[in-house]
């Protein structure tokens, strides 16, 4: 089997833009939901709004495709109701960290054993190009037309300390380190968080000097700096540029969690 | 196997060409009758899942596959006796 197998092939081609980086993000889900080996009636996919939130529908599984923010909510109620079900998130920035951030940050804490998958493209894409809570200090969108004038939440920061047992962030050029945090995620109990940086080129990149859709990879490929680096450079007493996010598995711990299957 | 990209899928992002690292897919000259610009391929028997897939018995590199956005890229199987072209890397 291959993660083409979970894929509502006559669905395909999705509505994604040409070159959005959601699309690598539930391959790089699907293959590690295969590798795992579970029956697709065992498996539920959940999602809000947003563009990221439109995956569901393109997996063969059975899915809830719920309101802007909730999906956390609703993927506790299948969790808790059902332990048996293997439940997977897809979520995006503005869906998990601005309407839906009072979920996220209690989903963490009860460390209830989903998986949750955050497409972070650093904007609201579906809407227009509003700014997110995750928009980059100086970024141009269409509500920070003089550049973003807020710092940015680092939403695996926020899930390590509201109590998530496993959190790692990749990026959409990473796609084979996305697949193995995806499975270990999936092979945690407790609440896993996997952060996807992404690109949309439609409202992000275009807005940002990426004219086109390899500029704004390479810009997340070269601006990712792994773990390991950044402890280094800590200890040498090096300065992290504010514009360099941390790759890698940030957290793997064994807190008491809610809704593991017995 | 064989590399092949599906052009009812693929909408030209030309993410494939940036992340092979045999430099398989270049970019495509002409669009297609959906108006997208597919990208071509370059000697595609340099991939190493078209070559070892088989004998190692699972999906090797896959880069490419995993990275495509739309899903467009695949492996088909040969027909019994296509002619096939043998790549040697030095
Ligand atoms: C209650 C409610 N408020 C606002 C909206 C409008 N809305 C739809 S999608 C969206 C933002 C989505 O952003 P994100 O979660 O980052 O997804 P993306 O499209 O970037 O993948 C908003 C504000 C809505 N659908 N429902
Ligand atoms: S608007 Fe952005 S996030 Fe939405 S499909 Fe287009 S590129 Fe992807
Ligand atoms: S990555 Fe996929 S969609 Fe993009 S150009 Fe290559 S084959 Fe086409
Ligand atoms: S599998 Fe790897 S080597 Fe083969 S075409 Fe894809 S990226 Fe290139
Ligand atoms: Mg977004």
């Amino acid at each position: 089997m291959t993660f083409e197998d979970w894929f509502r092939t006559d669905r395909l081609p999705h509505i994604y833009c040409a070159g959005c980086g959601n699309g690598t993000i539930i391959n790089c889900t699907l293959s590690a939901v295969d590798q795992m080996g579970w029956k697709k009636d065992d498996t539920v996919f959940v999602s809000g709004i947003g563009c990221s939130s439109r995956a569901p529908g393109y997996i063969v599984t059975d899915s809830l495709h719920t309101t802007h923010g909730r999906a956390l909510a609703f993927a506790t109620g299948v969790k808790l109701a059902n332990p048996v079900l293997n439940v997977v998130v897809f979520t995006g920035d503005g869906d998990l960290a601005a309407i839906g951030g009072n979920h996220f940050i209690h989903a963490c804490r009860r460390n209830i054993d989903l998986t949750v998958v955050c497409m972070n493209n650093q904007i609201y894409g579906m809407t227009g190009g509003q700014g997110s809570p995750t928009t980059p200090w100086g970024c141009l969108s269409t509500t920070t037309p003089y550049g973003c004038a807020e710092p940015a939440f680092d939403l695996c920061e926020l899930a390590i300390a509201a109590g998530a047992n496993y959190v790692a962030r990749w990026t959409s050029y990473h796609v084979k380190e996305l697949e193995k945090a995806v499975k270990a995620g999936l092979e945690t109990p407790g609440f896993s968080f996997i952060e996807a940086m992404t690109q949309c080129p439609t409202n992000f990149g275009r807005r940002n000097k990426f004219k086109q859709v390899a500029d704004q990879v390479e810009y997340i490929k070269t601006h990712a700096l792994l773990r390991a680096k950044r402890d280094r450079m800590i200890e040498q007493g090096e300065k992290v540029p504010d514009d360099f996010f941390v790759i890698g598995e940030l957290m793997r711990r064994k807190r008491p969690a809610m809704g593991v299957k017995v | 196997m064989k590399l092949a990209i599906d052009e009812t899928r693929c909408k030209g992002c030309n993410l494939c060409i940036k992340v092979c690292p045999y430099k398989i897919f270049k970019e495509g000259k002409r669009p297609n009758r959906r108006g997208i610009v597919v990208p071509e391929l370059d000697r595609p028997e340099r991939c190493a899942n078209c070559r070892l897939q088989h004998l190692y018995g699972r999906r090797l590199c896959g880069v490419c596959e995993l990275t495509c956005p739309d899903q467009a890229i695949h492996w088909i199987e040969e027909q019994p006796y296509e002619p096939m072209k043998v790549a040697i890397e030095y």
